[in-house]
C-alpha cells in the first residue's frame, strides 16, 4: 500500500496585478505603495494590470484572458520544473467571467470561446496538458476553491502535482454590474475603516504549484494545510448578518490544519470594503475565536480581483510569511466594524509563520484555507475516512416537454404548492436549480437528518451562467442613463442558483460549482468529499440552461 | 397623488417580478419591506432605478432611501416633491 499523503507543499508562484509582477507586488506592498488609481475610461478608481506590461499582452492564438492565464502557468511550470503532458499532473482553472469581454456587443449569436468549457479546452490544448484542466467558478472564492480542490485531489492520490492557476479581467460588464450594487467607492477603497463606502474593483492572473512531493520544492517549504468551503444559507447577495457561514469555514480549515485559533500568526480576509461584508467577517472571526490574531486586508493594494482575489492574495500570504512581516491594511485608519478585531494599520512582523486565508462571495458562498511554515505543520489528525457506501438515495431530472421552458419550469414549481414570491425574480437557471432541489429532496428531511454543514451541493455545466450574462450584457449595451439592474447582474454566476439550493434548504457545507461537459467530475469530487468526511449528504449533476436546451438533473447521494 | 399611487404598485409588480399580485393587494401605507411582498436589499436597488428611470427622482444609496421606502406612499410623496 503506497505511504499516506499527509503534506501538500507549494511550488513556484506567480502573480501579475496592478502592481506588476509577483516581486513587484510585494515590494509595492511592503512599501505601503497602492496600485489603485482613477481610470477615466472606467469612471472610477480601479486596480488595472498595465496594459504594457510584457506578461499582459495578447498571444495570437488565444484570447486576452487566456494569454494572461496561460503566461502566469508556462511562468510557474518552468521555474517549478513541472510537466503539464504528465499524466499525474491536474491543471486546476479558477474564473469568474472567463472570457466575458467578448459578449460586449456581441449578443445574438454567442461565440464559442464564451463557454467556460471550451476555455478550459484552449488551454489544455495550447499548453499540451495530458488531462483535461478542471475550471471551477465560484463566485469570488473561485480561487480558494481551486486550492481546496486541488488539496483534496493530493490527499486522495488522485493526482501528484497540480498547477493551481485564475483570473479576471476588469471590463464593462463588471463595472457596470457592481456599479449597479452601489457597491464601488468613490476613492480607493478603506477595508474595515469607520469612513468606508466601498470596494474597489482590480484584476490579477496567478498561478502555483501544489506537489505532494518533498523533494520537488526548495526549502524553505510552505504547505498547505487545510482548507474549507461552506455557505451561508442567507441571502444571494447581502453578505450574512451573522457570520456564522465564514466561521464555520474558518473553524473546518482549522481543524484540518489540526491547529487553534493562538497557532495562528496572521489572518488576511477578504475585507472588501463594503459597509456589510466587513461587518460580516469582524463577527466570523470573533464567533471563530480568532479576533485577537493580527489581521489584514489587502484590497487597498490591488483592488478586489474578482475570481482570482482568492488565489493572488494566498500567493501573497506565501510571500508574508516568508518576509516574517504583515503588510499594513491599506487605507484602514479607524476601526468602524462591530466586533474589536485587529486589524494592523502598520506594517508589523509576523512572529508565527501560519496564515489562515478566507473569501466570501455571492451565491453565499465562503472559503477558508490555512498555510504555514513546513516546520510547523503538525502531523494531521488521522483522517475520518469512511469506509461505508456511498448510494445514490434520490434522483431527479426535469422534463423535456413540447412546452417552453418559461412554461414548464413555473408549471413545475407551482405542482409543489410552493408560495415563495422570490421564485420568480431568479434566472432560468437558478429557477431549474431551486425546482429541480425542491423535487430532489421531498420526502428525504435533511434538514432534521443531518447539520447545515454536513450537506454539501456540488454541480456542474458548459455554460456558466451565459444566459444571464446575456441579458446583462443586453441592458449594458443599451447604455440606459438610470444604470443596470442588479437583479439581473446577481445572477451572472452559475454558483448563485447553487446559493439558492442551499437558502431553500438551509444548507452550509461545501459548495463548488466545476465547469465540464459531462457532470462525470462533480460527481467523483461529491463522492471524495463523502469519503474524506467531509459531507455526509451531497446534492450532485448537471445544471444547464441556455435557451430552450436544457439538462437538469440532480442526485442525492449518502452514506449509507 | 392617487394616480401616482397606482403607477407606482403598477411598476413595482412589473419590474420586481411580484407575479400573481394586483395593485389592489397592495396596501399603500403598509411597510413595503415587511413580510408581504418578500422584498430584499436587491429589489430596494431595483426600485432607486425605477424612480430614476420614470421620474428622474436620484437617492445616492439605500441608507439614504430608508425612510422613502417605507410604503408606497411614502415613494409617491417623495416622487411628488422631488420629480422633474
Amino acid at each position: 500500500m503506497a505511504q499516506r499523503v499527509t503534506h501538500i507543499y507549494f511550488g513556484a508562484a506567480s502573480a501579475l496585478t496592478a502592481l506588476g509582477d509577483l516581486d513587484a507586488t510585494l515590494e509595492g506592498m511592503a512599501a505601503g505603495r497602492s496600485g489603485l488609481c482613477y481610470h477615466a475610461s472606467w469612471g472610477m478608481f480601479a486596480g488595472q494590470i498595465d496594459p504594457t506590461h510584457p506578461e499582459a499582452q495578447p498571444a495570437t492564438e488565444l484570447t486576452l484572458f487566456e494569454s494572461r492565464l496561460v503566461r502566469q502557468i508556462e511562468r510557474v511550470c518552468r521555474v517549478g520544473g513541472v510537466d503539464l503532458g504528465a499524466k499525474d499532473t491536474q491543471l486546476i482553472l479558477s474564473t469568474t467571467k472567463g472570457n466575458i469581454a467578448l459578449l460586449a456587443a456581441h449578443t445574438e449569436e454567442l461565440d464559442e470561446r464564451l463557454f467556460l468549457d471550451r476555455t478550459a479546452e484552449r488551454v489544455q490544448h495550447y499548453l499540451g496538458a495530458a488531462r483535461r484542466p478542471i475550471l471551477i467558478s465560484n463566485a469570488c472564492i473561485s480561487g480558494l476553491s481551486a486550492l481546496v480542490v486541488a488539496r483534496r485531489l493530493l490527499l486522495a492520490g488522485d493526482c501528484r502535482t497540480a498547477v493551481v492557476a485564475g483570473g479576471d479581467l476588469l471590463t464593462e460588464f463588471v463595472t457596470t454590474g457592481f456599479t449597479s450594487f452601489k457597491s464601488i467607492s468613490a476613492a480607493p477603497c478603506r477595508p474595515y475603516d469607520a469612513e468606508r463606502d466601498g470596494l474597489t474593483l482590480g484584476e490579477a492572473f496567478a498561478a502555483v504549484v501544489l506537489t505532494t512531493e518533498r523533494e520537488a520544492v526548495a526549502a524553505p517549504r510552505y504547505c498547505l494545510e487545510g482548507g474549507a468551503v461552506t455557505n451561508d444559507a442567507n441571502h444571494i447577495s447581502g453578505p450574512s448578518r451573522t457570520g456564522d457561514g465564514l466561521a464555520y469555514a474558518m473553524e473546518r480549515a482549522m481543524r484540518e490544519a489540526n491547529v487553534v485559533a493562538d497557532e495562528v500568526g496572521m489572518v488576511n480576509t477578504h475585507g472588501t470594503a463594503t459597509l456589510y461584508n466587513d461587518e460580516m467577517e469582524s463577527k466570523a472571526l470573533t464567533l471563530a475565536a480568532l479576533e485577537g490574531v493580527p489581521m489584514n486586508s489587502l484590497k487597498g493594494y490591488i483592488g478586489h480581483t474578482l475570481g482570482a482575489a482568492g488565489l493572488v492574495e494566498t500567493i501573497l500570504c506565501l510571500g508574508q510569511l516568508e518576509r516574517e512581516e504583515i503588510f499594513a491594511t491599506q487605507g484602514f485608519t479607524t476601526l468602524g466594524v462591530p466586533c474589536a478585531v485587529n486589524i494592523a494599520a502598520e506594517k508589523r512582523p509576523l512572529t508565527q509563520k501560519r496564515c489562515l486565508k478566507s473569501a466570501s462571495g455571492f451565491g453565499g458562498c465562503n472559503a477558508a484555507v490555512v498555510v504555514a511554515a513546513e516546520e510547523l505543520v503538525k502531523a494531521p489528525a488521522e483522517p475520518s475516512r469512511c469506509e461505508a457506501a456511498v448510494t445514490a438515495t434520490a434522483a431527479y431530472t426535469l422534463p423535456h416537454e413540447a412546452i417552453p421552458f418559461a412554461e414548464l419550469i413555473r408549471r413545475e414549481f407551482r405542482a409543489l404548492g410552493d408560495k415563495n414570491l422570490k421564485f420568480y425574480k431568479m434566472s432560468d437557471l437558478a429557477k431549474a436549480a431551486y425546482v429541480a432541489s425542491e423535487y430532489l429532496l421531498q420526502g428525504r428531511d435533511i434538514t432534521t437528518k443531518y447539520h447545515p454543514t454536513e450537506v454539501a451541493v456540488v454541480l456542474a455545466n458548459s455554460a456558466a451562467s451565459l444566459e444571464a450574462d446575456r441579458a446583462h450584457q443586453l441592458i449594458v449595451d443599451s447604455r440606459p442613463e438610470e444604470g443596470t439592474s442588479p437583479a439581473v447582474f446577481v445572477y451572472t454566476l452559475p454558483n448563485v442558483a447553487t446559493g439558492e439550493i442551499c437558502i431553500r434548504h438551509k444548507i452550509q457545507g461545501d459548495n463548488t460549482f466545476f465547469i465540464e461537459e459531462g457532470s462525470a467530475f462533480a460527481e467523483r469530487y461529491a463522492r471524495l468529499l463523502l469519503e474524506r468526511g467531509d459531507a455526509k449528504a451531497v446534492i450532485t449533476g448537471r445544471l444547464e440552461k441556455l435557451d430552450e436546451r436544457w439538462d437538469i438533473t440532480l442526485k442525492l447521494l449518502e452514506i449509507n | 397623488m392617487e394616480k401616482l399611487i397606482l403607477e407606482l404598485k403598477e411598476h413595482l409588480i412589473e419590474e420586481l417580478n411580484l407575479e400573481d399580485i394586483t395593485p389592489e393587494d397592495i396596501d399603500a401605507e403598509a411597510p413595503l419591506f415587511g413580510d408581504g411582498l418578500g422584498l430584499d436589499s436587491i429589489d430596494a436597488l431595483e426600485i432607486i432605478l425605477i424612480l430614476e428611470k420614470n421620474y428622474g427622482v436620484r437617492l445616492a444609496n439605500t441608507a439614504e432611501a430608508k425612510p422613502v421606502f417605507y410604503s408606497v406612499k411614502t415613494l409617491a410623496e417623495y416622487v411628488m416633491a422631488n420629480r422633474q
